[in-house]
């Protein structure tokens, strides 16, 4: 039986291979597009484990926004006496200034000490050893850092109180890599160097690092958790090499994952693909189905044989598409490099090759099921010639066999999605795009059945033709418009996001955040801002402060262990470091959902209002207790309000503002916010910090830039990967041209036979093809405006803005792409003799 | 008379046609005998073919039973009923009707593999021997002409020596000589098999071959001889 219907499989796939072709290149497509991701996600992976001890710079590493206490030095100390060794490092953003020129520069200041680094290499120009370069205030710079501040090494360079000396430019910094976003060049110093500075003062914000390196007796993972449960304060991490930067993992696997649904839609498109090639299949092989039938074959003999085939196409397509896929993967690693600071190299991954092989095929399956649904209708009295038609019974199954294939498809979706948000928007999104596509394509040939009377015959004949019999409009408008979709909404995604990003469109954001104002310097501050600007700051007191308890319960590192361990996704509220402030009225851009805001008359007891989204992963409610500990001093106060906060203004925003009074006493600093005149933004800057060298000023529009190049990579990366999905939709397209050339060979020949010059009927067929462009246009755009209006909404959080260009783009390309595709396959049509091709029929 | 091979009673196949139900098998009856050679004559639209189809046990009759070598198929699954054509009827049709991707050999042997027959190929060559055709096993339908076509047909009808043979028009599509030579064959073989053949034609001369001619018209049997 088996081998029966292997041979059945092999010799309809012998005869009929050409028409297959189109199903075995969509197949691969889709798999290409989604291998090459997950080989991607791969190659990083790899690169991560390999460089694991460099990239967080030794087997273990503490961080923490204060120095470590003494219980925790005890514990490293016993570790060194075993054999380890330390190197301490402290990270800051502040100033860099020309020592002459009225320039300056935010810089990310990095002090290193004795034994840095444990692990990798710090490559610099010249090369020599790192102690040498940094003694007597040396300072390593990035190249870009001496460029923007204008010196060159052998130059001085002020940072807070202390003249350094630039001694080399920095080429490679193993434990630099693993951020996505810097505020700024990199500096390095050594440790006595940046305490003479005088930049770590009252509220500076300052990243300890301990890196541990471990003799071979000693594991990382046993001694992380041998830290981890003796350091008590939650806010210092620790981890060991093997579990690198969670953070920097995580935003690595949601783009992947983001870039693997990229890559689904291209297959789901190949699926389309594949149900048209194995429709116009069965419907060419009803005889041979029929004559099976006679001869005694079963329904199910039959079907097993056919989906063996498929199943066989599918897995030639997969094993293609993977392999081309594994080679492509370097690309995607090409289009992040600027994401990527590590060396990736490919290597083939008998998983991903067998996931990608696994995927294809199966879908290729579940898809062929349906159409193949014919294969039980196809009725062998189809062979007697009867008086009156058939009443072939409508194949009531035939829904059934679409179950398994949505069920599949969903569940395929929700593997690959991020959460289940993104993938509910995506199965979504496909729904609503087969449906509106489909209804679209409908619409045509039912207006093309209508014969709409325009005067131009081409008009009226290119329309019949899409009410063809058997036509294939519906999988080319819907195979088309997918890709369209994805192109346009990553178009209309950018477009949003970029207008967010763009510091002068909004007006209501600062030009600058000026942090670590002391007491002392306001009044100065405020005035030099003013007087360089004309615009008086807004400034802020804080107090930084970590979080000591919830409702009197302890936050200790056990609890957030705890935590941890049950996959919590908020841990970060419980280890932060929270900036507090203390405030009489409700700031601009806060709605109180919960509760009410004090009333202006201050009052005694110590109230607080919380952010919503920090007090839903605390756990508080209006009437909870929260308790600080600043600099040691605890502080209490009482939840009376839940705030919803607009992040999205870039203004000073807070999770916590307590009543006024509350703050009274403790160590307060200050943060300002200022919009000055574009112009103006390098003069206010140098001028505050030429005045105030320990102020640090991050200008909003760097950072908005930087985050606009990192989204820049992403969308190319995205759209490149789109770029497949378009493809299966053109080969889709093609294969329907390839499936009806007969059918309109002989439309043509006999428009010509009646008189029909060759260029009236080119113009039917490209009103024709053109219609079809349109409709996946149309459909497309649509879709996409709804599919970006959702992500913007549901995921990103950000407003929706519409962008003609993109949407024009989205109607125009496809037209243009259907017709240029259209008229080369119909080409050689109009050449043909009509006399030979009427005899034949 | 012998055993029965093929007992209908009372046939009636109705089916809507423009909106309308139209009888096209109105109560019909027929008996044929194991080794029988029966010929089944009418004009167009009279229902020969829908009773080979149903005989055939290709389509379900409106009402009526078909017992065929013992057993009543009306009432089989659509599994069941291509068991039982696939062991006990072999089909020549009007236009052939071999597989096109298949060659000439393999086209025979299909019945054989379908069943799980051994040597399939040995046993296909020697039924093409028997139809004049070894020569051309591995041509493929689209390179041999109506005849030989038919006589391909004919050798994948008899591979599995099947008690009943339904021929539909057999020779409709091919020039009288080639007809003639056809129905010779048929014929010779249905005897050397010891088969039963039920041959549908409007052909007055070839329904005289067989040994009994039974006429219908408008869907009821009108005549026997």
């Amino acid at each position: 039986m088996i081998a029966l219907v292997l041979r059945l499989a092999w010799r309809e796939t012998r005869a009929g291979w050409r028409h297959l072709v189109v199903l075995v290149v969509c197949v691969a497509l889709g798999v290409t597009a989604l291998v090459a991701v997950t080989g991607f996600a791969g190659n990083l992976d790899r690169a991560l484990a390999r460089e694991g001890k460099s990239l967080i710079g030794g087997d273990v590493e503490l961080r923490s926004p204060r120095p470590l206490d003494t219980e925790t030095e005890a514990a490293l100390a016993s570790l060194v006496a075993r054999g380890a060794t330390i190197a301490r490092v402290r990270e800051l953003a502040a100033m860099a200034r020309h020592p002459r020129r009225p320039s300056t520069l935010l810089v990310e200041l990095k002090a290193v000490g004795e034994g840095y680094p444990l692990y990798g290499r710090l490559e610099t120009r010249p090369a020599r050893p790192l102690g040498e370069l940094l003694a007597g205030d040396g300072a390593l710079a990035d190249e870009t850092a001496l460029t923007r501040l204008g010196v060159a090494i052998g130059d001085s360079v002020l940072v807070g109180d202390v003249m350094l000396v630039i001694r080399g430019v920095i080429l490679n910094e193993p434990d630099r890599a693993g951020r996505i976003i810097s505020f700024g060049p990199r500096l390095l110093v050594a440790g006595p160097t940046l305490d003479r500075a005088g930049l770590i003062r009252l509220g500076s914000r300052v990243n300890h690092r301990t890196l541990l390196r471990l003799p071979d007796a000693l594991e990382a993972a046993a001694v992380r958790a041998q830290l981890a449960g003796v350091i008590s304060d939650p806010s210092v991490r620790v981890s060991a090499f093997d579990e690198g930067r969670p953070g920097w993992r995580r935003f690595y696997s949601q783009l992947t994952s983001y870039l693997g649904l990229v890559g689904m839609a291209s297959l789901l498109v190949g699926g389309v693909g594949v149900a048209a090639a194995v429709r116009a299949f069965v419907a060419r092989k009803r005889d041979t189905i029929a004559i099976l039938k006679c001869l005694g074959a079963t329904s199910r003999l039959l079907l097993a044989a056919y989906l063996v085939q498929a199943a066989g196409l599918g897995l030639v397509g997969s094993l293609a598409g993977a392999l081309l896929g594994v080679a492509l993967a370097p690309l995607v690693g090409s289009l992040l490099s600027g994401l990527v600071p590590l060396a990736l190299e490919t290597r083939l991954e008998a998983w991903g090759l067998l996931r990608g092989v696994a995927i294809g095929t199966g879908l290729t399956m579940l898809i062929a099921l349906w159409p193949l649904g014919e294969v039980r209708a196809a009725s062998p009295s189809l062979l007697f010639r009867r008086d009156v038609e058939g009443n072939a019974p409508w194949p009531t199954r035939r829904w059934l066999a679409a179950l398994p294939l949505v069920a599949g498809a969903g569940a395929l979706v929700l593997w690959q999605a991020v959460s289940l948000t993104v993938g509910a928007i995506f199965l979504g999104a496909v729904a609503a795009a087969l449906l509106v596509l489909a209804l679209l394509a409908r619409a045509l040939a039912w207006l093309g059945r209508r014969r709409p009377r325009f005067p131009s015959l081409a008009l009226r004949q290119g329309l019949a033709n899409l009410a063809r019999p058997g036509g294939h409009g519906v999988g080319v408008v819907v195979a088309l418009g997918i890709g369209v979709m994805l192109l346009v909404a990553v178009g209309l995604l950018e477009a949003s996001l970029g207008q967010q990003l763009d510091l002068e469109r909004r007006r209501e954001a600062p030009s600058f955040f000026f942090v670590d104002i002391q007491p002392g310097q306001r009044e100065r501050f405020e005035s030099i801002v003013r007087d360089v600007s004309g615009v008086t700051p807004a400034v802020t007191p804080v107090v930084r402060a970590r979080l000591a308890a919830l409702d009197g319960h302890a936050i200790t590192r056990a609890l957030v262990e705890q935590r941890r361990g049950r996959g919590d996704d908020g841990i970060g509220y419980f280890t932060r470091d929270y900036v507090l402030t203390a405030a009489s009225a409700l700031p601009a851009g806060n709605v109180v959902t919960v509760g009410h805001w004090w009333s202006n008359g201050a009052t005694a007891a110590h109230e607080a209002s919380v952010e919503e989204a920090a007090a839903r992963h605390l756990g508080l409610a209006v009437g909870s207790s929260i308790a600080f500990d600043v600099q040691g001093v605890r502080l209490e106060a009482r939840v009376t309000s839940l705030r919803q906060v607009d992040w999205q203004s870039l203004t000073t925003n807070f999770f916590v503002i307590l009543s006024p009074g509350t703050l009274d006493g403790a160590p307060t600093s200050y943060v300002a916010t200022a919009r000055v005149a574009p112009n103006a933004e390098a003069a206010v800057q140098d001028a505050v910090v030429q005045a105030l060298p320990n102020v640090t000023a991050i200008p909003l529009r760097d950072v908005l830039e930087r985050l606009g190049r990192v989204l820049d990579q992403m969308a190319v990366a995205v759209r490149t990967m789109a770029l497949f999905a378009i493809s299966a939709g053109l080969v889709v397209m093609a294969g329907a041209l390839g499936a009806s050339r007969y059918q309109r060979l002989v439309e043509s020949v006999i428009l010509r036979t009646l008189g029909a010059t060759r260029s009236t009927v080119a113009r039917v067929f490209a009103v024709e093809y053109a219609c079809l462009g349109l409709a996946a246009g149309v459909g497309g755009s649509v879709l996409a405006a709804v599919l970006a209006w959702a992500v913007l909404r549901f995921v990103l959080d950000a407003p929706w803005v519409l962008a003609p260009l993109a949407l024009a783009l989205g109607l125009a390309v496809p037209t243009a792409v259907a017709l240029a595709v259209g008229s080369l396959a119909t080409w050689r049509l109009l050449g043909e003799k009509p006399l030979p091709v009427l005899r034949r029929e | 008379m012998g055993r029965m091979i093929l007992q209908v009673r009372d046939l009636v196949m109705r089916l809507r046609s423009g909106g309308r139900e139209v009888a096209i098998l109105d109560g019909v009856n027929l008996d044929v005998a194991a080794r029988e050679t029966v010929a089944v004559t009418g004009p167009s639209g009279s229902g020969k073919s829908t009773l080979l189809g149903l005989i055939a046990g290709l389509d379900r009759p409106t009402a009526g039973s078909i017992v065929l070598d013992g057993v009543e198929i009306t009432t089989l699954d659509e599994n069941r009923l291509a068991r039982l054509r696939r062991d006990r009827v072999g089909f020549v049709f009007q236009s052939y009707h071999l597989i096109p991707t298949l060659t000439a050999i393999e086209n025979v042997a299909m019945p054989l593999e379908l069943a799980g027959r051994p040597h399939r190929l040995e046993r296909a060559r020697e039924l093409l021997d028997t139809v004049g055709l070894v020569g051309r096993a591995d041509h493929y339908p689209s390179q041999l002409s109506g005849g030989e076509q038919q006589r391909v047909a004919i050798a994948r009808a008899l591979a599995l020596r099947p008690p009943l043979v339904l021929a539909d028009e057999p020779t409709g599509n091919l020039d009288s000589a080639t007809g003639a030579q056809i129905i010779e064959l048929l014929l010779a073989l249905n005897r050397e098999h010891g088969s039963t053949l039920v041959l549908v034609t409007h052909d007055e001369a070839l329904a005289a071959r067989g040994q009994r001619i039974v006429a219908l018209r408008d869907g009821r049997v009108v005549g026997a001889a």
